[in-house]
């Protein structure tokens, strides 16, 4: 075990509290581009790193005490600011075990946009992953650890239950109808990005989105084949409101489109089946007579929204019991990280400590030519009995420390008081 | 014994209901293997105290109405993932291992009947039988509360703890449909049992015509789901209120002949 081991941790970048959009898109690094990255902080003295790069954040996370390891990484992303923007006003730096319990609270969803969003789980193993070459022992422990805590939050607390946002409130209230959604049909009304997020959101539970309808055709076709889907005019779409159990609104109509005329006397033709009717589009695309007819399940964004909030407000009572486990394994870690550096660094106190001790008693023996040899290993022996009653204490309580958790800081203590 | 193996079985079943009541006063939901172990254990418990009961009398049928209730909800937790239904059932067949002990759970006045394997598989399928339409109604209770709470777009506790509404829906046509055999054997059990051990047990009147008339209300349920296709909405009003007609005439027929001494 190296002693650059025993070095600091640090996590330096920007996310979507401290940079606007643009810059956080500005910073975002692709696969291809994080080794390349990394060389370069890594060139400036540290010792291992990880980039982790979403839409959200930029975070290196670095071995190294090195000043120049955090001006490399300002530089880096710089660079890629065109107004000659210093970095470091959009960033933040976390050390030590701020820096671990921060990657824990990233890897867990609590320092996620939507809070306790499961996606970023996944984004904290692939930059581990995409970084693992660089990465070094202690990153790649760390990592590990920041895998297992975002496991253990979610399965020891209901930080990420529900459904946050309001694709995935339509997800929930559509699950609410039906139960299992796989092999429900789904009609999209609209080619906006909405209707194209909550499509996507629905065709990942398994619904067959097997319509997309607009007033332009073209657009609605370069939706329904990224959906796999057909394309229709809105005035083909009314007759399938007989037959899918899912309609999707996102026009951008100034009136609503889904009228009683267009529509009521096709739902009729349902015979009671449900149809769940999803209206994403501000003004509303959809008639609210339409929801008087028994088995139709009407819903604006205001009550996807709604879905959200409540969801979100749930998920807020549970980060203190995810804190809890955050600090919980911040602890464990920094007790395995303490304990790695203390051999190394009570060798080197120690073999310092015997250096000097053998130049003075040298030092005193030249001025004591008339000792007798037997007198001579006497001052020896009294000076090694000395040393070990002086590094005894110190000793064991660096160890002691270690086993604690709380080695870190006395070894630096012990690096500065002594020049090591 | 019995009465221990019951006051246990009740303490289970008890604890598992404030559990499994725990997140509709807000409060975190427990782990799911606490909410099926409890009940399973309390069930396994009441099994052996059900097998020591003469099955004669009011006392040891809410007994067995109790534990087919737990099954049928221990069964429903694992077949459509319906905990909800546990809000309901729970209770239930708290109150009614309570009741039964309350009544007397001492061995019956007509032993060598009550230890009759043919009585025995009688009285078990009737009584199940009973319990699926009891789950029916369950399902079609919640089927109209969740439908009612969608329609009106609210998103309260109702729409977060109860199942889907098809979930519900499925549950209550199983309900029936495994229910009206079980109580068609039970019937024709009860007409064999009459047959072959005359004498051996007195059967009322009243007992027959609440037999008769549950089952023709089950089959009628039954029948409005399968032929006539009702579903939804329609099928969870014809649920409740077949249930509903079933215990109110139980009521008045147990009204009209006091006594716990027999189940009717």
């Amino acid at each position: 075990m190296s002693d650059s081991n025993a070095m600091g941790i640090k996590v330096l970048g920007v996310n979507h509290r401290t940079a606007p959009l643009d810059v956080r898109e500005r910073f975002a690094h692709g696969a291809h581009e994080v080794p390349g990255a990394l060389a370069r902080v890594m060139a400036a003295g540290a010792t291992g790193g990880v980039l982790l790069s979403t839409c959200n954040r930029t975070e290196f996370y670095l071995v190294g005490d090195e000043e120049r390891i955090t001006d490399a990484v300002w530089n880096l992303l710089g660079e890629r600011l065109e107004s000659g923007a210093a970095a470091r006003t959009y960033g933040y730096i976390a050390r030590d075990r701020d820096a671990v319990r921060h990657l824990y609270r990233v890897s867990s969803g609590l320092d996620s946009m939507i809070l306790g969003e499961s996606q970023i789980q996944g984004q904290v193993r692939d930059a581990w992953e995409a970084s693992r070459a660089q990465a070094g022992p202690v990153l790649h422990r760390l990592f590990q650890s920041a895998l297992h805590v975002g496991a253990r939050i979610r399965t020891e607390t209901a930080l990420g239950m529900g459904t946050a946002s309001a694709a995935s409130a339509a997800v929930a209230v559509a699950g609410k109808i039906f139960g299992d959604l796989a092999g429900r049909s789904a009609l999209i009304l609209g080619a906006g990005d909405m209707a194209e997020l909550a499509a996507t959101c629905l065709a990942d539970e398994g619904v067959r989105v097997t319509l997309v309808a607009n007033r332009t055709h073209e657009r609605a076709r370069v939706i329904a084949e990224r959906l796999d889907a057909r394309a229709l005019t809105l005035e083909e779409a009314w007759p399938h409101f007989a037959t899918t159990d899912i309609a999707l609104c996102s026009t951008a109509a100034p009136h609503a489109v889904v009228t009683w005329e267009r529509v009521g006397g096709v739902i009729g033709g349902r015979r009671g089946r449900p149809l769940c009717i999803l209206d994403l589009a501000v003004p509303r695309d959809v008639d609210p007579a339409i929801a008087q007819l028994e088995n139709v399940f009407l819903y604006d964004i205001d009550d996807l929204q709604t879905v959200a909030a409540q969801a979100t407000a749930r998920r807020h009572d549970e980060v203190p019991a995810a804190e809890r486990i955050v600090e919980e394994e911040a602890d464990l870690f920094w007790a395995w990280y303490g304990g790695l550096g203390v051999v190394p660094v009570i060798k080197e106190f120690r073999s310092r400590m015997e250096a000097l001790r053998v130049a003075e008693v040298e030092r005193a023996l030249r001025h004591l030519g008339h000792l007798v040899p037997e007198d001579r290993a006497r001052v020896e022996q009294l000076s090694q009995a000395l040393l070990n009653k002086f590094l005894h204490q110190p000793t064991v309580a660096l160890k002691a420390a270690a086993e604690e958790g709380r080695g870190y800081g006395l070894l630096e203590a012990l690096r500065r008081l002594f020049g090591l | 014994m019995i009465l221990t193996l019951h006051l246990l079985a009740l303490a289970l079943y008890g604890l598992a209901t404030a559990l499994t009541l725990a997140p509709v006063v807000g409060m975190r939901a427990p782990p799911r293997v606490l909410t099926i172990a409890l009940p399973c254990a309390g069930a396994a418990l009441h099994v052996v105290a059900v097998s020591q009961l003469t099955l004669v009398g009011l006392a040891p049928a809410l007994s067995m109405l109790a534990l087919c209730l737990v099954l049928l909800q221990l069964a429903t937790e694992r077949l459509v993932r319906g905990s909800a239904v546990g809000f309901f059932t729970g209770p239930l067949a708290a109150g009614l291992v309570g009741l039964a002990l309350l009544i007397g759970l001492a061995p019956g006045a007509e032993p060598s009947a009550g230890r009759n394997a043919w009585f025995i598989l009688h009285v078990a399928l009737s009584v199940m039988g009973l319990a699926l339409l009891a789950l029916a109604f369950i399902a079609a209770a919640l089927y109209l509360w969740q439908f009612r709470e969608l329609k009106a777009r609210r998103f309260g506790q109702v729409f977060q703890l109860f199942p889907p509404l098809e979930r519900l829906d499925h549950l209550n046509r199983v309900a029936l449909v495994a229910g009206f055999p079980a109580l068609t054997l039970g019937v024709l059990l009860a007409l064999g049992y009459a047959a072959r051990f005359a004498g051996g047990l007195h059967v009322g009147k009243a007992q027959i015509v609440w037999g008769l008339f549950t089952w023709v209300v089950l089959g009628w349920a039954v029948w409005v789901r399968l032929v006539r296709h009702w579903d939804g909405r329609r099928a969870a009003v014809a649920s409740i209120a077949g249930f509903a007609a079933v215990l109110l005439v139980y009521l008045a027929l147990k009204l009209a002949q006091p006594g716990a001494e027999r189940f009717l």
